[in-house]
């Protein structure tokens, strides 16, 4: 197998482009919903949120599943109308109520009235996050500063270990996966109501990570095979390197995605969306270190007049291996 | 040959010491994994207090963790973080409603003196507020916020009035050495106090100040009057000595038993507003990390059958080389006492993800080298030597984001950052050691001396070639 990285890359730069503008637009139509890009979890907006189980429910005891207007009319006599409510757990014998921020003492209340008429919750199963709306900004804006920071750190790496153009074509692969994510759970988040907390700013993180570790393999290689042919193209230095690093490219992306692919589907629920995240981004990863970077990275010195390493002003830094 | 010996036995004795920490040392979960309550508190400037010092946060932390330790939560954590927060952590705490009921109370307890002059307006003042008191618990559970807060805005000056008939004195609950909850009359609760010398001295100066006159003492908490007993005249002389006052103001069992808590560990110098709680139960937190790990396990184990169909015996050395990459980082954790929570394990396997890709670089470019004509012992070896810049460089960009994450990320980033930082840095070393070593030892084998277990498929004339070290 061979792709043909330089020739077909309107094609590839079409795919994402696209990909990149559905996600935009879907990210506008949720800053008009719900005035932000993605759908916010509690980490993000602050409030409250109980997720309780009946006790019956282990000995298979219960009268039968919980009625949602039960639940409904009981938040409402506590003033807690806008709140979601939702019947959950297999026999649908657990609850997921989100409210605004309850106070210790409002909170007990609204457990109390609950299991007055429910019944009693089981203490082990219970689960109550409640988060102030400034932490939520603190999440967001130290997330914010830690993924400036990474990409201005690998930045200066790739500068230093090969050149600048390298560098910049590489950050602008992590944005690209960056917003192709972001762009897959603005969706997620209008269909189905997918909720971003602060599990998927690691996620981008890891993400960034994890995909200028595949962009580096591929330029090593271009920077191996400039070094080796001297007098080839770009174009055609940047097709070889991305071919012969393709088998690795293909099998490490593979590997990654198996235990990730394996939480996703039966791991518990906290994971769950995390690692969708992280195999989104990780396939947006591949696909832009071998098609996007790539191919950018010849485009650009083709365009400024530097095709052949010898008109280049400055040698290429010498490969430091051992 | 010696080198490669010595190297097996370096890895081999790690591998002997990472399985004497793991069973001897626990792994250390955090709350999300074993159940509990982590509560974020943050310190509010008062006028009195216009900036949060880091002594002032600090002395909040002390109050905080006496408060703690008096709860009798075994293992809890306290920790300072950012400017003006705390961590809380609650191992095994699924009911917090009474850790932030103890936790959230300023308990700034005074004694304070009734003004002269005041005596025919504190009843009234006094039974304005209990109006408005069971008006108030009327209110509460109707959905008429408004009258709520305006009850509540009513309370608040009313408050403020009765604070206004009293002058302020030295005595405060610094000046206590004990508290504790006693029974009192019919089903009411007391809390009994006990001063230390100088209280005791300051008390017999206040209630002689106040007794036969007419005029009471008042006992505040938090600037609201608790009680406002009257000293009998018999005292206007010496005071009441001894040192000892109790406090009524209808508490019931547990009231009177958290405000004894609040007294006997102090007074918070500033207020703290409870910002985050997360509270998960026991059962809930095992059944989710079951689930991730059996999730994370059985996807290795695919990644571990595929290395071996696809690299072949150098697929099973890398798994042999995984195993004890995951075995060196998990002591690592347990030694550096890395708290495991969900993201962490997240990273764990991702890091095992990195530590694949260390393996399958080398060995593509092996199988180059063998396409190329090598002899398969140079293959292997202008594999290592070859995939080295690539795998550094990968794992260097790896670790530069774990940093900015580690150092400007929040708790769950933190974690998730060092097991990520952790494994990247040992799967450097077993990818680059460990497998290269085996690799080696297995090549010196004759009969393993075969490239078909390297690369399938190899040209006819290239599959004859034998190694040459």
């Amino acid at each position: 197998m061979k792709i043909q990285v330089i020739k077909q890359r309107t094609l590839w730069w079409t795919v994402s482009t696209a990909i990149i503008v559905v996600g935009f637009l879907s990210m506008l139509i949720s800053w008009q919903q719900f005035g932000s890009p993605l759908r916010p979890s509690l980490d993000f907006v602050g409030g409250t949120r109980l997720q309780l189980e009946l006790a019956c429910a282990a000995t298979d005891t219960c009268e039968g599943p919980i009625d949602p207007s039960t639940v409904r009319q009981i938040l409402a006599e506590q003033g807690l109308e806008g709140s979601s409510i939702q019947v959950v757990g297999d026999q649908q014998q657990a609850l997921s109520v989100r409210t605004s921020t309850l106070a210790t003492d409002e909170r007990e209340a609204l457990i109390q009235s609950l299991s007055d008429e429910l019944g009693a919750f089981d203490p082990n199963l219970i689960q109550i996050d409640t988060v102030g709306p400034t932490l939520g900004r603190q999440i967001f804006t130290s997330g914010l500063l830690a993924l400036g920071a990474s990409f201005l750190g690998i930045m200066v790496y790739i500068s230093l270990r090969f050149q600048t153009d390298f560098a910049a074509f590489a950050i602008l692969a992590l944005v690209h996966d960056v917003l192709v994510t972001m762009g897959v759970f603005s969706l997620l988040g209008l269909l189905f109501n997918v909720e971003v907390d602060s599990l998927f700013i690691v996620a981008l993180l890891t993400i960034v990570g994890f995909s200028v570790n595949d962009t580096v393999v591929i330029y090593d290689r271009v920077r191996e095979t400039i070094q080796a042919n001297p007098t080839h193209h770009i174009n055609d230095i940047v097709d070889e390197a991305v071919n012969q690093t393709l088998t690795r490219s293909i099998n490490t992306t593979a590997t990654t995605l198996l235990p990730l692919i394996g939480i996703f589907l039966f791991g518990g629920d906290t994971l769950k969306f995390f690692a969708l995240a992280l195999i989104v981004g990780f396939m947006a990863g591949v696909y832009s270190s071998v098609f996007v970077a790539s191919s950018l990275l010849a485009f650009w010195r083709e365009r400024t007049g530097f095709a052949y390493v010898s008109t280049l002003p400055e040698a290429e830094p010498a490969d430091s291996s051992p | 040959m010696a080198r490669q010996r010595s190297i097996l036995m370096l890895v081999l004795v790690l591998a002997i010491s990472a399985i004497v920490a793991l069973v001897n040392l626990p792994v250390r979960l955090g709350l999300d994994l074993q159940g509990g309550t982590q509560l974020t508190l943050q310190a509010q400037t008062t006028a009195a207090v216009p900036e949060i010092t880091p002594e002032k946060l600090e002395a909040v932390r002390s109050v905080v963790e006496r408060r703690i330790n008096a709860l009798g939560v075994s293992e809890s954590v306290v920790q300072t973080i950012g400017r003006d927060q705390l961590l809380v952590q609650l191992p095994g705490v699924s009911d917090p409603a009474q850790a932030e009921r103890v936790l959230g109370g300023t308990a700034q307890l005074d004694f304070r003196a009734q003004r002269a002059g005041t005596e025919a307006q504190l009843p009234i003042e006094f039974r304005v507020r209990q109006e408005l008191l069971i008006e108030q618990i009327q209110l509460e559970g109707s959905a008429d916020v408004e009258a709520i807060a305006q009850k509540q805005a009513a309370l608040e000056r009313s408050n403020e009035a009765i604070a206004g008939l009293f002058d302020k004195t030295e005595l405060t609950g610094e000046k206590l050495s004990n508290a504790y909850a006693a029974p009192g009359t019919g089903s009411a609760w007391e809390v009994g106090l006990e001063f230390n010398t100088q209280g005791g001295v300051e008390f017999a100066q206040l209630t002689a100040s106040v007794a036969g006159t007419g005029r009471s003492l008042g006992i505040f908490l938090d600037d609201e009057l608790l009680s406002a007993p009257s000293v009998d005249v018999r005292y206007a002389e010496t005071g009441i000595t001894g040192g000892r006052a109790s406090i009524s103001g209808g508490f019931g069992a547990e009231g009177a038993n958290d405000l004894a808590l609040q007294l006997r560990s102090g007074a918070l110098p500033v207020p703290v507003v409870i910002l985050e709680n997360r509270t998960v139960g026991a059962t809930l937190g095992r059944d989710s990390i079951q689930r991730s790990i059996y999730a994370g396990l059985s996807g290795l184990s695919l990644v571990l059958v595929f290395m071996v169909l696809y690299y072949r015996l150098p697929g099973l050395i890398a798994d042999f080389s995984l195993l004890i990459y995951a075995l060196l980082t998990f002591a690592i954790f347990t030694l550096l006492e890395v708290t495991l929570t969900l993201p962490g394990i997240a990273g764990f396997i991702l890091s095992i993800g990195m530590a694949v890709d260390a393996n399958v670089l080398i060995f593509e470019r092996t199988r180059e080298e063998l396409r190329a004509g090598k002899t398969l012992y140079r293959s292997v070896e202008s594999g290592f030597y070859r995939a080295f810049s690539s795998i550094l460089d990968g794992n260097v960009t790896t670790l530069i984001a774990c940093i900015a994450l580690y150092f400007l990320g929040t708790g769950l980033v933190k974690g998730f950052a060092l097991t990520l930082a952790i494994g990247v840095a040992v799967s450097m070393f077993t990818a680059l050691t460990c497998s290269r070593t085996l690799l080696l030892t297995v090549l010196s084998v004759p009969s393993l001396r075969k490239s078909e277990y390297f690369c399938p498929n190899l040209p006819p004339s290239n599959s004859q070639a034998k190694a040459t070290s």
